[in-house]
């Protein structure tokens, strides 16, 4: 049987000025087999309408500038609001360490910080989907 | 141009290195490239120079490649132009004042600042639109009123000190406030120092928000015109390539779009009825000194030349001001690791250092922590000690364009030169600039580059201390700048400013900024120059950063 192919969606605000990376890992990702939705987004229930009509398996948003805390809060309360708390969100890019805790628990999977390699993104991806809850 | 004897001797020697070299080495060669892909040789000799055509030159003397100054830190040192900002604009205070103490200063030991806005400001919204929600004051000093200059600059006397104003996006409308502010204090405009970005590419090629290329430059050359008309000390442009190499292109593929980007901002302003012998004395650059030592040197001596040639033979420039190449160098952000943050001290110091060697006029060392937040106090002096160690202790300062005659660096230099005018001559190809950037074929380009960067890194091929080699489990601890939470102040002062102002002269003074930006926008250029005074009037009228740039955006164009 063939293996599902896992839905991604990477997304960094449009206020964001460094994407560098996030654009750098959304082709890794394809290469390393998944189907990646890149987009800029303007508000965070935007990035919740993306991924539920995307059906999207995980959601990764990438930030430099702050705002981490509020929208990645806002983003996961939409998800929960639709009932789609399978769904998996990482963050990536400048997140200050004394910040990563609050973030997983407001239900975060995991946080990659600059450097990070595609391939551990990929292997966390690929062993933790679907498996936050709350 | 070298003696026969002496090249003959060369060759003599050259046989002999090539002997041991086989001897030691048998059929082993080896290949290096520059970081650009410049392939590069073991060793240089008298020979490579012949090759290149090199040619006798001096600092302060056509074509400028050894420094456009006829000596360059002796009496002058260069700019300590360190990046500040963050915060509610009392906050960026504190930390220019802090630098000051410690010891920056601009040309000619005169107090300067380099303010950096948020991004939120740079790209010209208010701290209330709901899309900027997290981000005031982040990467940057909250700045949305008049009020907020006097803020950071009261009790300053801005006719004695150069503020560079880094703002990009809604540069028109930032200094239209800084004018509207000048004039409350009765301080003529014809007598303040500065830079303004004008650059309202910055950010555009990594998919960000900005105005499409068309009203760009429209935009641009509106600020140029109306600088040159009534600001004639204030350096109105700054071709910021920084970002091609810090999103991922090449040293040479900065230096191009650079180089291509004057000659499209030249091109608009002459439509809009100036002299290039006008405005170019006014135009300076900001590049990327990474981490390729010598190819870094190498651009930014090629940059001067051509810069210099481009102006008199294409523009046929008589100032000499014109043919000059300011330039204003940045440290790397992106060459910079969380991983053992302390190693970019020394990436730092030595791309700082490159900097110095390539004879730049102005340096922004970044701090180590680059990678992780925004400067702390102790990152930020560390940074201008950098400079001042250099500066001081090293004698390096003391003789002018040290490493010309070098073999590889004049070989370099004109490898670099000749991959400019190609990259010039691409574009030109492809219909020029603004055809480029409309076509996204600078983003495509960035993106290759990028990639392969990455995928050298990833396989091993380039190694990154600390990243992909000689990787350590153990964490480095280092602290990091916190943010404080400023908001809601922010709303609150914007809330408070909109009450007390008189509503309806605002709303007028934006319907008529409206009518002339459509104007200016539909007839360019036959009206060019009457943009910047509407919005100046608006300034006056006290509008805010978010509604002015609000107008520009919605008649503009804006994605």
């Amino acid at each position: 049987m063939k293996e599902k192919k896992i839905r991604m969606l990477l997304t960094i605000a449009r206020f964001d000025g460094h994407d560098r990376g996030v654009r750098h890992l959304a082709r890794k990702l394809r290469d390393f087999g998944m189907e990646v939705i890149f987009t800029r987004f303007v508000y965070p229930r935007d990035v919740v309408s993306s991924a539920i009509q995307e059906d999207v398996d995980v959601v990764g948003v990438s930030f430099s500038v702050g705002g981490h805390k509020s929208i990645t809060s806002e983003i996961i309360k939409g998800l929960r609001e639709s009932k789609r708390e399978d769904i998996l969100v990482i963050v990536g890019g400048v997140v200050p360490d004394d910040d990563v805790p609050e973030l997983i628990s407001t239900g975060v999977g995991r946080t990659f910080g600059p450097g990070s390699s595609a391939a551990d993104i990929a292997q966390y991806i690929k062993d933790n989907m679907g498996n936050i809850k709350d | 141009m070298f003696k026969k004897e002496f090249l003959e001797e060369e060759d003599k020697l050259k046989a002999q290195w090539k002997e041991s070299y086989d001897k030691l080495y048998k059929g082993k060669e080896f290949q290096a490239t520059t970081d650009s892909g410049i392939q590069v040789k073991s060793v240089y000799t008298t020979r490579d120079l012949e090759e290149v055509g090199f040619k006798p030159e001096m600092p302060g003397v056509y074509p400028y490649t050894r420094g456009i100054y006829p000596v360059q830190y002796q009496f002058t040192p260069w700019f300590n132009n360190l990046v500040l900002g963050y915060g509610l604009p009392e906050q960026t205070r504190e930390r220019m004042d802090l630098l000051k103490e410690m010891g920056a200063r601009g040309y000619f030991g005169k107090d300067a600042y380099n303010l950096v806005f948020d991004l939120v400001a740079k790209a010209g919204y208010d701290p209330d639109d709901p899309e900027v929600k997290g981000r005031v004051g982040h990467a940057g000093c909250h700045f949305a009123t008049q009020d907020d200059f006097d803020y950071l600059f009261h009790d300053i006397d801005l006719t004695k000190v150069s503020v560079v104003h880094n703002i990009c996006r809604a540069t028109l409308v930032q200094i239209a406030l800084y004018v509207a502010y000048l004039e409350k204090r009765g301080i003529p405009i014809t007598k303040v120092y500065g830079n303004s970005m004008n650059w309202l590419w910055s950010f555009a090629f990594v998919g960000n928000v900005a105005f499409p290329p068309k009203s760009a430059f429209k935009l641009m050359a509106e600020f140029i015109k109306f600088c040159c008309r009534n600001m004639p000390q204030w350096n109105h442009t700054n071709i910021v390539s920084y970002y091609v190499e810090e999103s991922g292109g090449s040293a040479i593929q900065e230096a191009g779009f650079a180089i291509a980007a004057g000659i499209a901002i030249t091109e608009e302003c002459i439509k809009a009825g100036l002299e290039p012998d006008e405005f170019l004395p006014r135009v300076g650059f900001q590049i990327a000194q990474a981490a390729d030592f010598f190819e870094e040197i190498a651009k930014v001596r090629a940059m001067r030349r051509v810069w210099a040639k481009v102006n008199r033979e294409r523009f046929d420039c008589k100032n000499p001001r014109s043919l000059h190449l300011r330039m204003h160098s940045q440290t790397s952000g992106v060459t910079l690791t969380a991983q053992q943050p302390l190693n970019n001290v020394v990436r730092t110091t030595l791309e700082t250092l490159g900097a110095v060697l390539s004879g730049t006029n102005s340096i922004q060392t970044n701090s180590y922590l680059e990678a992780l937040s925004t400067p702390t106090e102790e990152s930020h002096i560390l940074a201008l000690r950098t400079q001042q160690i250099i500066l001081h202790e090293t004698n390096i300062p003391n003789v002018s364009d040290p490493l010309a005659g070098s073999y590889y660096v004049e070989w370099l230099t004109s490898k670099v030169e000749g991959e400019i005018f190609r990259i010039i001559e691409q574009i030109d190809k492809r219909g020029g600039f603004v055809k480029c950037w409309e076509s996204g074929w600078f983003k495509e380009e960035i993106t290759k580059s990028a990639y392969e960067w990455r995928e050298k890194i990833d396989k091993g091929e380039k190694i990154i201390v600390g990243l992909n080699k000689y990787v350590t489990e153990k964490e480095q601890k280092v602290p990091v700048f916190k943010y404080p939470e400023i908001e809601e102040e922010a709303l609150r002062r914007l809330k408070e400013y909109k009450e007390k102002r008189d509503n309806e002269k605002v709303k007028e003074a934006l319907q008529r900024l409206r009518e002339i930006a459509v104007l200016v926008n539909e007839t360019w250029p036959e009206h060019s120059g009457e943009l910047m005074p509407a919005v100046i009037e608006a300034a006056k009228a006290e509008a805010t950063l978010g509604e002015l740039q609000g107008v520009l955006r919605e008649v503009f164009g804006w994605a």
